[in-house]
Formats: structure tokens, sequence, C-alpha cells
């Protein structure tokens, strides 16, 4: 409404419309620029993306090794359902997601689905990635166009009976799968919330870090309470344990930067690699604000053996 | 001089081997952990001033705590023999199942910290910030498929 009036009023802006009349070319230039501006502004920034990439631990499942090319797809991830390939996410028209508009990409991870209308199996943590804000969506998007194209193949998932079919999985999101970006709790305070959205949203930390039932669905009521990973391996610790609710906030922080404890124990390589990529990239006030939301959670018992 | 040292490691392994029928497995694992607490002590720091994480930069206390490291690094070993396994103890049978993996991780990881004090004592700054990743590496690696948590 304000603008009319204004362009109405010969006083202000209406002068620059009266030039904007007479000269049809300065007008062209006008609008060109207004246009540019607000497809710019709707095109999402790739340095921003770059560091939500960070805090989403992308690089992990979407890179085969360190010696790889970044995001060029590769690592396997050992599940009792059998073994998930990382996908190439670089923009290669073929091997990659090059055709993909943003749309296709805010769909694949607020809800799950493939631009050709499959589902993901919940491997990818969409569960998680769901909760991310759609300005950050668009800046991850941009981040990703950004990185130089790589041809490889994503190598197809090599998984058991019958856990190879896609279907199923409308089935796995009706029972465990609420789609929506994380909504702020007034209850919170700014810092809370930043912490929750990094733990849940962008970190999927629970998707380690909280025990899984037989169909692989969450177990909430043991939320971030530590879960076995694989047969005979080292398992995700308890986030809201004792012990940990007694380390202190430098410690803490310490180790999410170092993957070192106080007095020098080492932590296995897959958390090793998150502090790496993820948690040891985060700004100082990012840190704080998720060690303050998994302190501000209730302690948690470890399971009984 | 390679016989004779390989000579010296066969009775130093024959005579380990008959020490250890004599010691119960809930000293081994005692002895092994700690090996383990020990490695941690003067790895804590030379990790920190590699990282940058520590600074300045003490090449004293780089090279000391390396040398202790890379004779420390040969010493949990002997603590993971068959009689431990159903002692309590994060050790997972992997240790056992798997034990030619396992083997092959405790000789890396004194072949790293091996490098990691040659370099520190060189005083090699550049070379023991390019070393303390590998050595790093090793840790994460055996922590990751045999110990729990």
């Amino acid at each position: 409404m304000a603008p009319a009036t204004k362009a109405s009023a010969p006083s202000n802006g209406g002068g620059r419309l009266n030039i904007a009349a007479r000269s049809p070319a300065a007008a062209g230039l006008f609008f060109f620029l207004l246009l540019w501006g607000a497809w710019a502004l709707a095109q999402g920034d790739a340095k921003r993306g770059e560091y939500l990439a960070k805090a989403g631990g992308c690089l992990g499942c979407h890179t085969e090794n360190e010696k790889a090319t970044p995001y060029a797809g590769g690592r396997a991830l050992k599940t009792p359902f059998g073994i998930f390939y990382g996908p190439n996410i670089t923009p290669h028209p073929e091997a990659g997601i090059g055709r993909w508009n943003e749309q296709n990409f805010v769909r694949a991870l607020r809800e799950g689905v493939r631009p050709d209308g499959a589902h993901y199996f919940p491997a990818f943590p969409y569960p998680s990635f769901t909760r991310i804000a759609d300005a950050d969506l668009r800046d991850l998007f941009a981040y990703l166009k950004s990185l130089p194209p790589s041809s490889r193949a994503s190598q197809p998932h090599d998984l058991n009976f019958p856990f190879g079919w896609r279907w199923p999985v409308w089935f796995w999101k009706f029972l465990f799968f609420s789609p929506g970006p994380y909504a702020a709790d007034s209850a919170l305070s700014a810092q809370l919330n930043r912490g929750a959205y990094l733990v849940n949203a962008l970190g999927h930390c629970g998707e380690c870090h909280t025990p899984r039932n037989f169909l692989g669905g969450p177990k909430m009521s043991r939320f971030l309470g530590g879960a076995k990973l694989a047969e005979g391996a080292a398992a995700a610790s308890n986030l809201r344990s004792e012990g940990m609710k007694k380390s202190s906030d430098k410690d803490l922080k310490d180790f999410l930067q170092t993957a070192m404890t106080p007095d020098g124990d080492v932590a296995a390589e897959s958390m090793a690699e998150v502090v790496r990529n993820t948690t040891g990239q985060l700004t100082p006030q990012d840190l704080d604000a998720l060690v303050a939301y998994l302190r501000s959670l209730p302690t948690l018992p470890d399971e009984p053996k | 001089m390679k016989k004779s040292v390989l000579a010296a490691g066969l009775v130093l392994a024959v005579a380990s081997g008959a020490a250890l029928a004599q010691v119960k497995p809930d000293v081994l694992v005692k002895q092994r952990q700690s090996a383990m607490t020990l490695i941690g002590k003067y790895w804590g720091p030379i990790a920190g001033m590699a990282s940058g994480k520590v600074s300045p930069y003490n090449a004293d206390v780089v090279s000391r705590n390396a040398t202790y490291l890379e004779n420390l690094a040969q010493m949990p070993w002997d603590g993971f023999h068959e009689s431990t396994k159903g002692e309590k103890a994060r050790a997972l049978p992997a240790v056992w199942d798997k034990n030619a993996e396992f083997v092959d991780l405790a000789n890396r990881l004194q072949a790293e910290t091996g490098k990691l004090a040659t370099a520190a004592r060189a005083r090699d700054e550049a070379g023991v910030k390019a070393q303390f990743g590998a050595v790093g590496k090793v840790c994460g690696a055996c922590h990751e498929g045999f110990r729990a948590k």
C-alpha cells in the first residue's frame, strides 16, 4: 500500500518515477537491478552454506575417505539392514545433483523424497534434516552448487532382503517421521534454542547417539542416551550420562575440538572424524550453545548391560 | 646386528610367555590399563602443542614425552593375553576374534610413535606436527573396533 501512495505523491518517490517514465532505458535498468537483487536474495548464500554443511557433517557420509574428492560419495555405512553408500552430491549433471533445482533439494531434506518421488532410506538422516530452516536449506543448496562437479558414479546400496525395497519406507515414515522445521521453544533461551537446532537438526547427533528399535526407529525414551552401533565395535556414548554432567564446560568443549579427554584418551575414529569435520569447525558461540543444550537435558543413566 | 636383535627378541618373547603364565588375568588387565593411562599422560601435551591448542610449542617437553611414548607403545600388548578374555574391562572380544587386525594396529602404533619420537628428538617441529595426526589415527582406529565406548 505504502509505495503506491508514495508514487502518487509528487514530493518524494514520484520524482524518480517521472524520470523513469521519461527514459525507458533507465526504467529498464532500474527494474533489472530490482529483479537481480530479488533473485540474488532468493538464491541462498554459498559461503553461509559452507559453514552449515560443516555443522551438518555432510562430508562424512558423502566422501569415501580423506583422500577422495569431497562430496563425491562412496562412504560405506554398515547397518543391520545392509551397507549403504553415500551418493555423489556434487553438481555433476549425471553423477551428482547438477540437474536438481532448489525445490528438489528442499524436498529431499525436508520430506526424505527423491526428485523422482521415491522415498530415501532413513540412512540419509532426514528425520533430523527435516528440522533445518528454509533459509539454511537454500544456503546449503547454493554451497553444493558451487562445488566442482565430480563424475564419480554413486555406488548402489548393498541391502539385505527385503530392505532394498523403497516403498515400505512409507510405513517407516508413518511410524517414525514427522516432517517440519525446528520450531523455537519460547520457554528456552536463544542460546538453548540454537543448541537444540545444532544438535537435533544440523548435527543429527541422535542418529548415532539415540538407540534404535528392531525397525530402525529411534527409542525416544532414551534420546541421546548412547547406542550400540555395530556388533563388535565401539558404542556411541550416552550424552546425558552422570559422567558427562560432571565434566566441566571447558573439558567438553576441548573434547569437541580435539577428540581428546583431559587425560589424553583419544576418541574412537568415527567420533574423531565428527570432531575434525563438524564440532571442531563450529564458531565459539555455536560450540557454547551445543554444550549448553546438552547440559540442559535431564540426566539419563546408562542402559544396564 | 640384525640377527642379535632377532635373537634377543625371541628370548624376550619366550621369557615373557613364561612369565605371563604366572600372572593372574586381573593383574594383566591392570598392567595393560596402566600402560594406556601413561600413554594418555604423555600424549596429551604433545597433541595439545602439535595442534596449536597449547602454546608455546616446547621442543624439550615434546622430545621427552615422545620418547616415553615410543617406549610405552610397546607395553600394553602382553596384557591382552587370552586368559584375560572374561575379565571386566573395556576391551571387546574382537581383540581375540580379529586378532590379526588388532596386532597390526598395535604394530602400527609402535611404528608411528617411533617416527614421532625421531622427529621430536631432531627438534623437527614441522615433522612432529605432520606425524601427530598419524599417531592419533591409529589410537582412534583401535578404540573404534576393539574398545567398548
